[in-house]
């Protein structure tokens, strides 16, 4: 597409998010390109490299310890989304920390972890032991809390949707990462998301991304029972744009909180959408496990009127 | 992990889209980048632009040479039923190759090819890259329309769960694809054969169980529902074992080749369950 007249940044400068330049505002979303790893040899005629002009890669979310996650089948492809039901498969912090981030630091990858904690004191050592690791890389740039997993029983739903257990959990955060970026990823199962994003800035963060997956359910007709073996999933994809749109616009216009917009990006047309709304940077999720180039093509998009 | 040849993400158009035979269409593709493959590996296919679907779909590769890429499939719903659709010169996206091959063969190896239905691409490609006069390459379907004569040519044993039909000039013995070497005398006892099957999960576990009767090796290619099909969203695990332990591979980059004797699904029970894959979904390449 053409510029808009109203768009006048560069998507993919560097910008300042709370203490960190990041290298760009086009993201990948957490569990949707794994740890940001799998693509690094890949090619496309169109497009120099999976991390073109992307501003982080945010990995799938860590746990403490190594998570199996949830029984197959996990996906349920619908008209214009998905249902996922991976249950936070991860190789856990340990192995997170020893084997991938250094990777990822090796590669020049630009990195936000995402972590995931079963009580929001958890979240503390977490962070410090990431910092002790990592301090002195130059490419990890921060950390997004996941406390919006609505797959998860002992995490999930209810953890994120309290504004105190979301400021207990940046809280305990914070103390330990002074100089790079913290984000929040709030969920939108609940009546008031803005309440949230006003409880994690006020205890911290320097941004809240927005929206993780929104619950839904999907039922096997052949059967009678939802394909899900857990029932309800999350819902992704183009159909939950407009919702991540209006959650955005519920947060920047009800509390000046930065917004990181994630929700059914797949086009340059839907990231200015965020952009258009205030949003600070997006994330390109579902759209990207088709496409491993789908954040790098948004970004060329927007680099391109750069210099225009 | 190593020696693959890495994924491209192409747009290709189609060549050629028919069926060849009654339930199999072979899709021809013209890809706008060099492409080259291992037989076992696979591509995600989709259409590009706003009709893609969520998910690009699995298909492993039958041929491929140069910028050209050759698949063969059955329509089971909205994704295959819309491929189908595709005529000459239409667009499609094309991410591959992807996942872990068939291994090459050894020294001295003979090979039992083993493809069931649309399981046939991958046995198929490493058939046409490898083949030897003295393996077997033996191909099982429903019945004898299914059969795609033209491809096999007169090297490939086939059989028909039901043989009604059988034209002249075509050769089927009836019964299941394994049974066409079952008690074949002139495959030796032992691992120097090695068994390459693709197929629906009765198939793969036949070729399991027959594999240790005669001491063979087994590789099976697994068919899984899939996400992205390079390894990012952890939605199509499957359980190994590994040392003493069971974990979690992911078909689409650790497979959809393994060991069979790693697969405590396949292998682990001797109580077939129809159409129950080792995690409880669809089971093999059919
Ligand atoms: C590695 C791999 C290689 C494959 N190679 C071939 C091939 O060479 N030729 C071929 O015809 N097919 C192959 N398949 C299967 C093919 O991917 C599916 O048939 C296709 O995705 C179905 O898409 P659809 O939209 O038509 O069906 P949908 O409408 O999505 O589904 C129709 C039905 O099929 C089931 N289904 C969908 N996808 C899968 C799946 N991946 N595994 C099990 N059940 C599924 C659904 O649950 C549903 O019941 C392969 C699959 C894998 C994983
Ligand atoms: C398969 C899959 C796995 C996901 N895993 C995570 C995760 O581990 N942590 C997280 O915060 N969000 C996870 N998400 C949510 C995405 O990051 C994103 O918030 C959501 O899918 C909406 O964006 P999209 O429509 O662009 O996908 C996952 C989404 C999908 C589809
Ligand atoms: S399909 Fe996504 S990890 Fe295998």
């Amino acid at each position: 597409m053409k510029r808009p007249d109203w768009w006048r940044s560069d998507a993919t400068a560097p910008f300042r998010l709370g203490p960190r330049m990041l290298p760009g505002r086009v993201w990948t979303a957490s569990g949707c390109f794994g740890y940001g790893l799998a693509a690094h040899d890949f090619t496309a005629a169109d497009c120099a490299s999976p991390y073109a002009g992307l501003g982080a890669v945010v990995t799938k979310t860590v746990t403490p310890l190594p998570r199996e996650g949830n029984p197959m089948p996990r996906l349920v492809e619908t008209p214009c989304g998905a249902l996922n039901s991976i249950g936070l498969e991860n190789v856990g912090f340990d192995a997170f920390l020893t084997t991938v981030l250094p990777e990822l630091e090796a590669r020049g990858v630009p990195t936000i972890v995402s972590l995931a904690a079963t009580t929001p004191e958890d979240f503390g050592p977490m962070v410090r032991r990431l910092h002790d690791a990592a301090s002195g890389f130059r490419h990890w740039h921060g950390v997004e809390l996941n406390l919006s997993c609505p797959n998860v029983a002992e995490g999930g739903h209810d953890f994120g949707s309290s504004p105190a257990t979301v400021a207990r959990c940046v809280a305990a955060a914070r103390a330990d990462l002074p100089d790079r970026a913290l984000l929040a990823k709030l969920t939108p199962n609940t009546a008031d998301i803005a309440q949230l994003a006003v409880a994690a800035r006020d205890a911290g963060v320097d941004a809240v991304s927005a929206i993780n997956t929104v619950v839904g359910l999907d039922v096997d007709l052949r059967t009678g029972q939802p394909y899900l073996p857990r029932r309800f999933g999350g819902y992704s994809g183009a159909a939950i744009l407009p919702i991540a749109l209006a959650k955005v616009d519920q947060i920047v216009r009800g509390t000046g909180v930065p917004v990181v917009g994630v929700g059914g990006i797949a086009t340059v047309e839907d990231a200015l959408k965020f952009f258009a709304l205030g949003a600070v940077a997006v994330q390109v999720g579902t759209a990207q496990m088709r496409d491993p180039f789908a954040a790098a093509r948004v970004a060329a998009a927007l680099g391109q009127w750069s210099s225009s | 992990m190593t020696g693959r040849p890495a994924a491209v993400a192409a747009f290709g158009k189609v060549i050629a889209n028919e069926l060849v035979s009654s339930a199999f269409h072979r899709l021809d593709v013209v890809l706008d980048v060099p492409f080259a493959f291992l037989p076992g590996q696979f591509v995600m296919i989709n259409e590009p632009g706003p009709r893609a679907w969520t998910f690009s779909r699995p298909f492993s590769i039958l041929a491929g040479d140069g910028d050209t890429v050759a698949l063969l499939y059955r329509v089971v719903g909205r994704g295959t039923a819309a491929l189908a659709a595709l005529g000459p010169g239409s667009p499609v996206s094309v991410l591959g190759p992807l996942g872990e091959p068939f291994p090459a063969p050894a020294e001295g190896q003979v090979t039992v090819l083993l493809g069931g239905g649309v399981g046939l691409p991958p046995v198929f490609a490493w058939w046409r890259r490898w083949g030897q006069p003295g393996d077997a390459a033996c191909f099982g379907a429903r019945h004898a329309g299914e059969v795609p004569w033209g491809l096999l040519g007169d090297t490939w044993r086939v059989s028909v769960d039901d043989p009604a039909g059988l034209a002249a000039g075509h050769r089927a013995a009836s019964g299941v694809v394994t049974s066409l070497v079952a008690d074949d005398a002139e495959l030796p006892d032992g691992p120097r054969v090695v068994t390459l099957a693709c197929g629906p999960w009765p198939l793969l576990r036949a070729a399991a169980a027959l594999a240790r009767r005669r001491g063979w090796r087994c590789w099976v290619s697994l068919e899984e529902h899939m996400g992205c099909g390079y390894g990012v969203c952890k939605g199509c695990v499957v359980r190994v074992a590994d040392g003493g332990h069971e974990r979690n591979a992911t078909c689409c980059q650790d497979g959809p080749v393994f060991d069979a004797e790693r697969l405590p699904g396949l292998v682990g029970s001797d109580l077939p369950t129809c159409g129950d894959g080792p995690t409880g979904a669809k089971g093999g390449c059919a």
